[in-house]
């Protein structure tokens, strides 16, 4: 179970999630992205909620995170512990603005 | 026009067509007999009514001004489906006709706790209740189908409520289907084949959780059951019975509670679930508990009887019970089936104790002979057991991605079991999703094929031992050099994680290529 929620302030986009981002859930988010990404200068990824993620959710952030690069910027904010070891055992620490 | 006047309602039978020739006339007659009458409530009975018109439905809206409290009853389905189209459903109180149903020479293809299904023709059949006054319980069922459906379960909807005699019975659409009873009763070399779809289904029921509140916690039925005995067991045996129940462990995975081969339809080569009412969560165990009884517990002095009950053998119906065992626990180690049996029957003597005494069984020779019969083995049971929780180490499914919620939760009822820490359960949990996916995904594609996931503890350290078996490709997911982490987002590849962070995350991972098989296996300590 995902559930997405999305804030929009101008050219600044916040997603944030609750739930579990694994094989099942990822597509969803992946579209949510790709449908909103015209025009975002800043995207927010705020995890306080998200209790899991597998390689599936780190790879929609990895695209998510490529595509920012080239238009502005992105950041994950409140990351637990269970999330933070995913990142760091995978490098996603050094990659991804976390905050 | 023919009226009814009962304590200050008015009731008015409308006849045949009421369009723009008689609208009119109508209308005036309704306002004279209303007038003479003064009533205050005004009921339309549409039984004879055949067609409106619009005409006739400004009728309706004349009176609704008038009578707010107007309704209209007995409408047939022809007319019921014009007033929806119009919304008039929406605007004024409509009551459905029910359509009377005979099912005199019907066959009889289920039968469940609280109604018996017979096909009416080719493609509907018809779930009489047995209680007179069902339309509450039909409501219940119906949307305790929804639910099921909506969460995943292949199973049949009622869409229409009809009159059978004095009861009520809801219809649904069952093409051609054949009830698993009739299969193995008839085609004794499926019994096999029988046996392991009854198990696919009932992993899949046992796989789903349910949201909570949606479904009666079958362990808080299971101590009623206990409290009903308190009298009748030695006080002992009572203690510990009781105790045995409340130990059992929350659970919100669904159970079916009275799933026996009858409650099994084949529909095109589609295996369908009826007869929804007894939908519930709870821990499995509370589930083999009827499964038990509908087999053997019921029939266990009586042989003979199961024959008119499921149309096949009592000994048909040991080798079905003994094969779905197997199919789901996984293994054919005899001690192992009879050890879940035996926990099994402790809940499925006490339902069957409570029922026949509730219906009189004390009073008959055989019926006290049965329960004496449970009851002994009860005692004995309950004094040799100390917990009716039980694990199973293997699952075989189907390899897609939607049955990875299948595996994850196999896989934490193992660890929960086992107190797992929480960190490693969440890191096996992650290990088991992305080498499943691996296999889902790509093992047999484009085709589908099957997955083993077997589940172990080993000691010195205590740790757990999870083994992945599919028959697909020949492919070593360990062979794959490691991504480099160090690289910047730019560089990096989208992908190959997946085993990265099982190799990371877990103590040891081997794969070997045996036999046609495809075999992982991960290692996790669990300190």
């Amino acid at each position: 179970m995902l559930n997405i929620k999305k804030e929009q302030d101008n050219d600044k986009l916040t997603f944030a999630l609750e739930g579990r981002l694994d094989t099942v859930t990822s597509p969803e988010l992946e579209g949510a992205i790709k449908d909103s990404l015209d025009g975002v200068k800043e995207l927010v990824m705020d995890f306080e909620n998200l209790e899991y993620i597998s390689s599936a959710g780190l790879r929609v952030l990895l695209s998510a995170q490529k595509t920012m690069m080239q238009q502005g910027s992105m950041k994950v904010i409140n990351v637990n512990d269970i999330v933070m070891e995913i990142f760091d055992v995978t490098g996603f620490g050094d990659i991804l603005t976390i905050e | 026009m023919r009226s009814d006047y009962n304590d200050g309602t008015l009731t008015v039978f409308l006849e045949g067509r009421v369009d723009s020739n008689n609208a009119q006339d109508v209308e005036k007659e309704i306002q004279n007999i209303l007038d003479e009458s003064a009533a205050e409530s005004l009921i339309i009975n549409a039984k004879d009514l055949e067609y409106i018109s619009s005409a006739g439905l400004r009728v309706f809206l004349h009176f609704r001004k008038t009578h707010p409290s107007f309704r209209i009853t007995d409408v047939s389905s022809e007319v019921y489906e014009i007033l929806d189209m119009t919304g008039f459903t929406q605007m004024l109180t409509v009551e459905k006709a029910y359509r009377v149903v005979s099912v005199e020479g019907c066959e009889e293809i289920g039968r469940g706790a609280n109604g018996t299904i017979y096909r009416i023709d080719q493609d509907n059949v018809v779930k009489v209740y047995n209680n007179a006054d069902a339309l509450e319980e039909i409501q219940h069922e119906r949307e305790v189908a929804k639910l099921a459906l909506v969460l995943g379960i292949p199973t049949a909807i009622s869409y229409d409520v009809v009159k059978v005699g004095d009861s009520y019975g809801s219809v649904f659409e069952l093409l051609n289907a054949k009830s698993f009873s009739k299969i193995l009763a008839n085609e004794p070399d499926k019994l096999d084949w029988c046996a392991r779809e009854y198990v696919d289904m009932l992993k899949t029921i046992h796989g789903t959780e349910v949201p909570e509140g949606k479904l009666p916690d079958m362990r808080d039925v299971a101590i009623d059951w206990v409290k009903f005995m308190k009298d009748y067991l030695p006080e002992e045996t009572y203690t510990k019975l009781l105790s045995l129940v409340e130990d059992l462990p929350k659970d919100n995975h669904m159970i079916h509670g009275d799933y026996h081969t009858k409650n099994l339809e084949l529909q095109n080569d589609e295996v369908l679930l009826i007869d929804m009412d007894t939908l519930a969560v709870g821990h499995p165990i509370l589930e083999f508990a009827s499964v038990y009884n509908a087999f053997r517990g019921f029939f266990e002095l009586d042989h003979d009887a199961i024959e008119d009950f499921q149309g096949f053998s009592y000994d048909t119906a040991q080798k079905f019970l003994n094969k779905v065992m197997i199919e789901y626990l996984g293994t054919s180690d005899e001690a192992k089936i009879n050890e879940v049996l035996d926990k099994a029957r402790i809940l499925g003597y006490t339902r069957l104790i409570r029922r026949s005494i509730r219906r009189n069984g004390l009073e008959s020779e055989q019926g006290r002979a049965e329960i004496e019969n449970w009851k002994k083995q009860l005692i004995e049971l309950v004094d040799k057991t100390d917990t009716l929780t039980f694990i199973f180490n293997e699952l075989d499914v189907e390899a897609t991605v939607d049955n990875l919620d299948t595996v994850t939760s196999f896989i934490n009822r193992f660890l929960e079991e086992e107190e797992c820490p929480m960190k490693a359960q969440m890191q096996i949990e992650l290990a088991v999703e992305e080498i499943f996916v691996n296999i889902a995904k790509y093992a047999y594609s484009p085709e589908v094929g099957r997955a083993k996931v077997r589940v172990e503890l080993e000691q010195d350290p205590l740790k757990v031992i999870i083994t992945f078996i599919d028959r697909g490709m020949p492919y070593d997911p360990l062979a794959k050099e490691d991504p480099d982490v160090t690289l910047s987002a730019e560089q990096r590849d989208i992908g190959g994680l997946g085993i990265f962070l099982t190799k990371q995350t877990m103590d040891d991972v081997e794969y070997e290529y045996k036999e046609g098989q495809n075999i992982l296996t991960i290692k996790k300590n669990f300190e």
